[in-house]
């Protein structure tokens, strides 16, 4: 399955990209910011964008992918450190389709990525 | 500064290492901190902003801290500050910063926090953007000493409400 990890931080890029691998996710690609991710897009199966990022964030990005025919409904699941209650209302809002507040475990990444996974399938 | 608006950063920082790492740091006595002299050998700044508050939170670690915390979370072992330590110190400050913001919104609180920066090197220096003094909370964490600051700047709700009757005067 291809998933796109798009975060600023490389280290949390690895982090994320070692516990698919370690559940038997591979085939993922990486980017930076929002942008970049879009560059990234082809073949995608499912994205997971951190929020904080500079040049795009990854609220802008839900919002282009959203409103690109091509991409509007591959699945967004959103890692951020933003537990607040307003910017999650506003993600799922946006059409996210999960979202995980950092710092996570590595069950709860896995658990939420298999729910997305089930449900959009 | 009010103690319920430093909580919230103390609670983000134990829970995020606890999770990160397996094993919350120990608080050690609060003081305030009144120059700029980092206390670490690297340090992440995260500023925030919000309608009627504006501030900073930094973590400062020594190096042979900051070289464990990435050989702990990702396995590999480093020997000296590279763009990967200044990576994870930085993402480490921004979980943490994420963490206080949505805390903080139970003191009515609302903030917007910026990407974190990180500064490397013997005695550099920690631009805050609340007021001075600000507050230094020191921890011990295994046999390491590291140290959050927290600076703050909260406009009083009498100058929040002149202003909004001069809002509405216009
Ligand atoms: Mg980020």
């Amino acid at each position: 399955m291809k998933i796109l990890v798009v975060d600023d931080s490389a280290t949390m890029r690895r982090i994320i990209m070692k516990h698919l691998n370690d559940a038997g996710y591979t085939g993922t690609v990486e980017a930076e910011n929002g942008l970049e991710a879009i560059s990234r897009m082809e073949g995608v199966e499912l994205v997971l964008t951190d929020w904080n990022m500079p040049v795009m964030d990854g609220m802008s990005l839900v919002k282009e992918l959203r409103q690109n025919p091509a991409y509007s409904r591959v699945p967004i699941v959103m890692i951020t450190s933003i537990g607040a209650r307003k910017e999650v209302v506003e993600a799922l809002k946006q059409g996210v389709n999960n979202y995980i507040v950092k710092p996570f475990t590595p069950s709860i990444l896995i658990e939420k990525i298999k729910s997305v996974i089930e449900v959009t399938a | 500064m009010d103690v319920k608006y430093i909580n919230p950063f103390i609670n983000a920082l134990d829970h995020t290492m606890a999770t990160m790492l397996g094993v919350a740091p120990e608080r050690m006595t609060i003081s305030v901190k009144s120059h700029n002299i980092a206390l670490g050998d690297i340090s992440a700044i995260i500023g925030f902003a919000g309608e009627n508050v504006q501030g900073s939170i930094a973590l400062s670690f020594p190096e042979k801290m900051a070289l464990l915390l990435y050989r702990r979370i990702i396995g590999e072992v480093v020997t000296r500050i590279n763009k990967d330590i200044e990576d994870i110190v930085g993402e480490l400050a921004n979980i943490v910063a994420g963490g206080a913001k949505t805390e903080l919104e139970n003191s009515r609180l609302f903030i917007h926090n910026a990407i974190p920066s990180v500064i490397v090197g013997k005695n550099h220096t920690i631009a805050h953007k609340g007021t001075t003094p600000f507050v230094l909370i020191p921890f011990q964490w295994e046999t390491h000493y590291f140290t959050m600051e927290v600076s703050m700047k909260i406009e009083s709700t009498g100058l929040l409400f002149k202003r909004a009757l001069a809002a509405r005067a216009t």
